[in-house]
């Protein structure tokens, strides 16, 4: 896995543009501009329906927006030739087919991007997949799920890598490992963007924070400016987005 | 050489072989189709003897040889729709499309896959039974050759028809996106279609014309000769049919793949 910082790194970079996409008459993401730089863990921290899996969605070529645009490196990813090697996503644990096994569902996607057969046994290998690389992938747990996912988005070795709620599923061992995963593709030169709601989490591993809510930007800071002095992440976090909870249980205080 | 459409169609092909319900879909269709010819063939080579000579005039060498394929054909079908809607149930979609996100690109990788592989074993499966059934009717020197006119249409007609239902499938799955509705699309269209046609007969004909079973009983016969004529499509009219159903499939399929929200 490991490899040398590139030169010219600033290459490698998430950049959206005015992004707005509707569902409808509900705006999902609003003119939304940012860009997400190389050699750091950056957050995307945002309450349920702020926008985060659309912005994905978008940046990955998934949706079209509506307005503004998604680009790596510059490109719009539907342009990009042999995508895997350029961005590699978890998405969700769920974009498998469970009749499977791992190492079918990683073969399927390596050949559509020419990369070669010993990359597979690399990625199981990594993940911890390797004793059940022959199992249907409908056996496997949530959390061997998950780490099938982060499989795939290592497949192509790619420098831009996009995590969307990677803990989902895994338990202390595996949210450690994954922690320590994106700080070394960071450390290694490589962009990492990943979304979650778990602060304290976030906190242990984000260099850089992107918080929205309803679909707008609200902070773009690094993580040590966002944090006041005594107060945790999770404070931060909440006095923030305050006002652009989408979805507020009963009772729940303002 | 590789391009990025050999790469999305070797990841279709892995994703095709590597499914068991590929598998058992493949054997049902190509037992169930082979056994119900064996069956309609040796009996009627056995009973052959006492036929009227009204049963010996409906009595057709390579239709009757084919005969099971006309319930085989479902399990055609549903290899089609399985091989694009279970990615949309599974989501395994967002994967395939994160990987080629071009949409040209994978729906034409896809394509060429499942239709090329529905092709190939319809044609296999078609000429396979059209020998054994040729070899049972040799008991009672009924059989024919390739090389009598009309064979070679015949059965490669019925092997084609297995490839066009295989490709209606594909297309109903990636218009429905959901298995069961579009297997139950595909059911509609290869088998009530039939009745529904024929209900309308009082005022047109053409309906009973455009389907697909009906033209799949002109092209697969040695001598279409109809009970009904009316209803019955002419042989040129049969292929446009098989080439009309093919076109639509893919052309709506096409659009309804490029469309968004995968």
């Amino acid at each position: 896995m490991k490899r040398p910082a590139r030169p010219g790194i600033v290459m490698d970079v998430i950049r959206c543009e005015h992004l707005t996409k509707r569902f409808g008459r509900k705006v999902a993401v609003d003119d939304l501009t940012f860009e997400v730089q190389p050699a750091r863990v950056t957050g995307y921290l945002g309450p349920n329906g702020a926008g985060k899996s659309t912005t994905i969605r978008a940046v990955l070529g998934l949706d079209t927006p509506d307005a503004g645009r998604a680009l790596v490196d510059g490109v719009p990813y539907r342009q990009a030739e042999q995508p895997l090697r350029r961005v590699g996503a978890l998405l969700d644990a769920g974009a498998v087919h469970p009749g499977r096994t791992a190492r079918a569902h990683l073969a399927a996607l390596a050949a559509t991007n020419h990369i070669r057969r010993s990359r597979i046994e690399e990625v199981l290998a990594l993940t911890g997949l390797a004793d059940v690389a022959q199992r249907r992938i409908g056996t496997y747990s949530l959390g061997m799920k998950q780490r099938l996912g982060i499989a795939a988005a290592l497949l192509g070795d790619p420098p831009v890598l996009i995590f969307d709620e990677p803990a989902n599923g895994l338990d202390p061992e595996g949210i450690r490992w994954i922690r320590s995963l994106m700080r070394s593709l960071a450390g290694e030169g490589r962009t990492v963007l990943v979304s979650s709601h778990l602060m304290s989490e976030m906190a242990l591993t984000v260099d850089h924070l992107l918080v929205i809510g309803r679909g707008r930007l609200l902070a773009d800071v690094p993580i040590t400016d966002f944090i006041p002095a005594g107060a945790s992440l999770e404070d931060a976090y909440l006095n923030l987005t305050e006002s652009a909870v989408e979805y507020r249980t009963e009772g729940t205080g303002h | 050489m590789p391009t990025a459409l050999t790469g999305a169609m070797a990841c279709e092909v892995i994703k095709l072989r590597s499914l068991r319900s590929t598998w058992i879909t493949t054997l049902i269709a190509v037992a169930f189709g082979l056994a119900l010819s064996l069956m309609d063939v040796a009996h009627t080579a056995n009973a052959w003897p006492h036929m009227t000579t009204a049963d010996r005039a409906q009595f057709d060498p390579v239709g009757d040889s084919l005969s099971g394929f006309a319930f085989a054909v479902l399990a055609f079908g549903v290899l089609g729709v399985l091989g694009i809607s279970s990615e949309y149930t599974t989501g395994l979609i967002r994967s395939t499309l994160t990987a080629t996100p071009r949409r040209t690109l994978s729906y034409t990788a896809k394509t060429l896959v499942i239709g090329g592989f529905a092709l190939l074993l319809g044609e296999l499966t078609a000429f396979t039974s059209f020998f054994i059934g040729q070899a049972v009717l040799a008991k009672q020197h009924l059989d024919v050759g390739l090389g009598t006119p009309g064979v070679l249409r015949a059965v490669s007609c019925a092997g084609l028809y297995l490839f066009v239902v295989t490709v209606v499938g594909y297309g109903l799955g990636a218009v429905i996106r959901h298995t069961a509705g579009a297997i139950a699309a595909l059911f509609a269209l290869v088998y009530l279609g039939y009745g529904a046609a024929k209900a309308v007969e009082g005022w047109s004909a053409l309906p009973s014309k455009l389907m697909l079973s009906n033209a799949a009983d002109t092209l697969g016969q040695l001598h279409p000769h109809p009970l009904h004529p009316e209803r019955t499509p002419s042989l040129s009219f049969a292929l446009f049919d098989l080439a009309l159903y093919l076109a639509l499939a893919l052309t709506c399929g096409a659009w309804r793949f490029t469309r968004d929200a995968a």
